[in-house]
């Protein structure tokens, strides 16, 4: 290939410094989330345009072709359809958007929030079938027969049989030198993590509670991403009742009633006992509230099932309050009242967009 | 001896034999080029080239990376397909991607001379280096070598510095020089609209700071003829495609395929003019009226050809309309169809190469060392945010204050730039006069 890909390349890593110059700003926002694909994430940047003197765009205007009446319509290419929101300011409206690798973002995440790599749960070595052609044995089927490594064995035997003669090189492989490429099982740390993301959708949690509920996840899943080969990821609403929900439900459901943390945190509960055993797996959950549980003996159950359940079996359980309009915010001031020194547990709260890098910076500091 | 001066070529036998003879029907319509060498490549490579403005080398820049990440998307995403590359140089170099079907690569060919002709023969291009090729060669080369000296990070912020100045030249200057027999880069005299060359020679800069400069200079007049006659050269290719297919080269079973590709380059897109379009039919009414066509491809650009041919007529036939944001319902729609009011719209957005028009008209005229510019305001207004960014750009390459007087919706602004801010003041009167400006 040309020049080309050391420019693209160059444009690249521009365009990473300007992420990561900016990643505080789409710490708060929602913009990368839609782009999320399975090991990439589109950043929409505005282009990284050089100035030149050129005219604006007041007022929009041209010459066209086609038919139409005078006051019909013209179809834009660069269509605005859709478009809301206040006139003008149309800067930047060149969007690229650039794929940048999940691990990458991760990393780009750790710098900025200086956030440790975390320490496995345990020495847990649980050996996998490495799954990988790396070795050799003496019988198997043809498809898998190792051509050198038999020439070999031949060549070893006729030479050590005295039958090699150097005016007729010939090998002939018998029987026992056939040789086949075979799986070798190795012991391979088994780093499986599930991530509990449980919501209360109650009538007081609006659309920008979600949100910033959405925002954090988002994060804590990229960065848990990265630390772990294999993770899972749960979403469980609940309001007086919880529920297992797929991701999408996850961030638009909008139910409403009473709120009954402890169905949330027993539903974990019971996952976690059929099939997220401890012993093979690291198990993070995250709760998101309002705070405003239904009634203090709710709020009792839910201590008495983070103290004796959840907490031994968990890394850590993150509790995150987003502030509400109607929410008081009493659950975690009870939480750390009564669980506040035990290190597994670890509270936050975010009043808006603005704290969900100290938050996540809380929930992941600690490198467990 | 045509296949013998062909040999650098990567077509397939097949495709150098269509070439041939498709060159041969096109010179027997009395088109007239220099050598064509045409090269076979994938779509990827295609990309890559036209993302460095078609030639596979030039200075190392991230701005073509960006090119080519949006070219390489379009591309994967079937959104945008380039059929081929055609550059200005002798001889011609013009790139077909191999996915193209062997009618798409006929139709491409001959459009490939349609442009050669052009190349050869529209005034614009008398004064173009022929031998850009080279040329380009040399300038990454010299680019490289200041990295390694002077490093990337300084001579990339140069050369941003240096770009965000390109189109402040004067498009007909290379005609002038060319027709005077001037030599190019006479002594800068004020006014002057060529301000990159005004900055080559008297703005105070280390020698390989000049290099840059003179390279973007050069790069940037090389450029600008393709710009100014962009309708007329893609209308003269697509008029000859058109013609030499259909008459010369196709039999009957590749009509419709034909039909297909050729509609699909000259289709109307709503709310904005093809170029191809517009200059196929300009041709096409030229011929109606018994214009000699080649005439008018020898001394026109898009601005004076337009001025010349379109009239009541033509707007019609064609459909051209004005549109407008309409501010109550703020969607865009059509505003007139007056003919007058079309072809002046058209004039007005091609005049000037399709630039925003800016002259230096003095130097240090209060004692500071100040660049005075003035914009020849026609309606449109300058991007501000854009213009402040630039100005300052201006003023590091100079390294002194830097004033632009332009209109903003028809109040006068003074732009006034000191080299760390950019101070907007309003004047009264409407601050760009055309018949001021020429006493400076």
């Amino acid at each position: 290939m040309f020049r080309i890909e050391v420019d693209r390349a160059r444009f690249r890593e521009i365009v990473r410094g300007r992420i990561r110059q900016d990643l505080r700003k789409y710490l708060a926002n929602s913009e990368l989330i839609a782009k999320q694909g399975e090991h990439a994430v589109s950043v929409p940047i505005p282009q990284i345009e050089l100035p030149h003197f050129r005219f604006g765009e007041n007022p929009k205007s041209g010459v066209g072709q086609g038919p139409g009446e005078k006051g019909e319509a013209v179809g834009q290419e660069d269509g605005e359809a859709g478009g809301e929101g206040a006139a003008g300011d149309h800067e930047g409206s060149h969007i690229l958007e650039v794929e940048v690798e999940l691990d990458e973002l991760a990393e780009m995440l750790g710098r900025e929030l200086e956030l440790p790599n975390i320490q496995p749960r345990g020495k847990r070595e649980i050996s996998t079938d490495g799954g990988r052609y790396n070795g050799v044995r003496r019988s198997g089927p043809d498809s898998l027969r190792h051509m050198r490594r038999t020439f070999k064995a031949a060549l070893l035997r006729t030479v050590a049989a005295n039958e090699w003669d150097p005016n007729d090189p010939k090998i002939v492989p018998i029987r026992e030198d056939q040789r086949y490429r075979a799986r070798k099982s190795a012991p391979v740390p088994d780093s499986s993590a599930v991530i509990f993301h449980m919501m209360d959708v109650s009538g007081s949690m609006g659309r920008e509670q979600k949100e910033i509920v959405r925002i954090e996840a988002f994060w804590i899943d990229t960065w848990l991403r990265s630390q772990y080969q294999n993770l899972e990821v749960v979403y469980i609403v609940h309001d007086a009742v919880a529920k297992i929900v797929d991701q999408n439900a996850f961030f638009h459901l909008r139910e409403s009633g009473g709120t009954k943390i402890s169905s949330a945190y027993e539903l974990a509960l019971k996952l976690i006992q059929e099939r997220y055993r401890p012993e093979d797996w690291n198990i993070y959950p995250f709760h998101y509230s309002d705070g405003d549980n239904w009634s203090a003996r709710d709020t009792e159950r839910c201590v008495a099932l983070l103290k004796d359940e959840l907490l031994p079996r968990c890394n850590q359980f993150c509790y995150g309050q987003v502030k509400s309009a109607y929410g008081s915010g009493q659950f975690k001031k009870d939480l750390d009242e009564v669980l506040g020194s035990d290190e597994r547990l670890v509270t936050s709260s975010v009043a808006d967009r603005g704290d969900i890098a100290a938050a996540i910076r809380q929930f992941l500091g600690k490198g467990r | 001896m045509q296949s013998a001066r062909r040999r650098k070529s990567s077509l397939t036998p097949e495709l150098a034999l269509w070439a041939e003879r498709i060159e041969k029907v096109a010179r027997g319509y009395e088109l007239d080029f220099r050598e064509v060498v045409f090269e076979l490549l994938d779509s990827k490579d295609v990309n890559g080239i036209a993302a460095y403005g078609g030639f596979p080398v030039r200075y190392p820049s991230w701005r073509f990376g960006m090119e080519f990440e949006r070219l390489d998307k379009g591309y994967e995403y079937g959104l945008s397909k380039i059929y081929e590359l055609v550059i200005n140089n002798d001889p011609v170099i013009a790139y077909l991607v191999k996915s193209n079907s062997l009618l798409e690569q006929k139709l491409v060919m001959a459009h490939v001379f349609g442009h050669a002709d052009f190349f050869a023969h529209n005034c614009w291009f008398a004064a173009s280096d022929r031998h850009m090729l080279e040329t380009m060669g040399r300038h990454s080369t010299a680019v490289r070598r200041m990295v390694d000296r002077h490093g990337l990070e300084r001579v990339e912020t140069f050369m941003d510095q240096a770009l965000s100045l390109e189109n402040l030249l004067d498009p007909y200057l290379p005609l002038r020089e060319h027709l005077a027999q001037a030599k190019p880069l006479a002594r800068a005299k004020l006014p002057t609209y060529d301000l990159l060359g005004f900055l080559v020679e008297r703005a105070p800069l280390d020698d390989w700071q000049r290099e840059i400069l003179r390279i973007v200079r050069a790069e940037a007049y090389y450029f600008q003829p393709q710009r100014m006659t962009k309708i007329m050269n893609e209308g003269w290719a697509s008029f000859w495609h058109s013609r030499i297919l259909t008459e010369s080269v196709l039999d009957a079973s590749e009509i419709v395929d034909f039909a297909d590709c050729h509609s699909g380059a000259t289709a109307r897109a709503p709310g904005r003019v093809n170029p191809y379009k517009l200059g196929i039919e300009l041709f096409r009414y030229a011929e109606e009226l018994g214009h000699d066509i080649f005439a008018l491809r020898r001394r026109h650009n898009d601005a004076s050809l337009i001025d010349e041919l379109v009239d009541e007529t033509f707007i019609e036939r064609e459909q051209l309309f004005l549109y407008g944001k309409n501010a109550r319902s703020s969607r865009v729609e059509v505003t007139d169809r007056d003919w007058r009011k079309v072809k002046n719209r058209l004039l007005a957005d091609l005049a000037w190469g399709g630039l925003p028009q800016i002259e230096l008209i003095a130097v240090d005229a209060d004692g500071k060392g100040e660049l005075v510019l003035l914009h020849h305001h026609d309606g449109r207004d300058l991007q501000l945010g854009h213009a402040r960014e630039t100005l300052l750009r201006v003023a590091a390459l100079w390294k002194g204050p830097v004033h632009l007087s332009t209109r903003e919706e028809n109040e006068g602004r003074l732009l006034l730039c000191d080299g760390k801010d950019v101070e907007v003041r309003e004047v009264q009167a409407p601050a760009a006069n055309d018949e001021q400006s020429g006493e400076h």
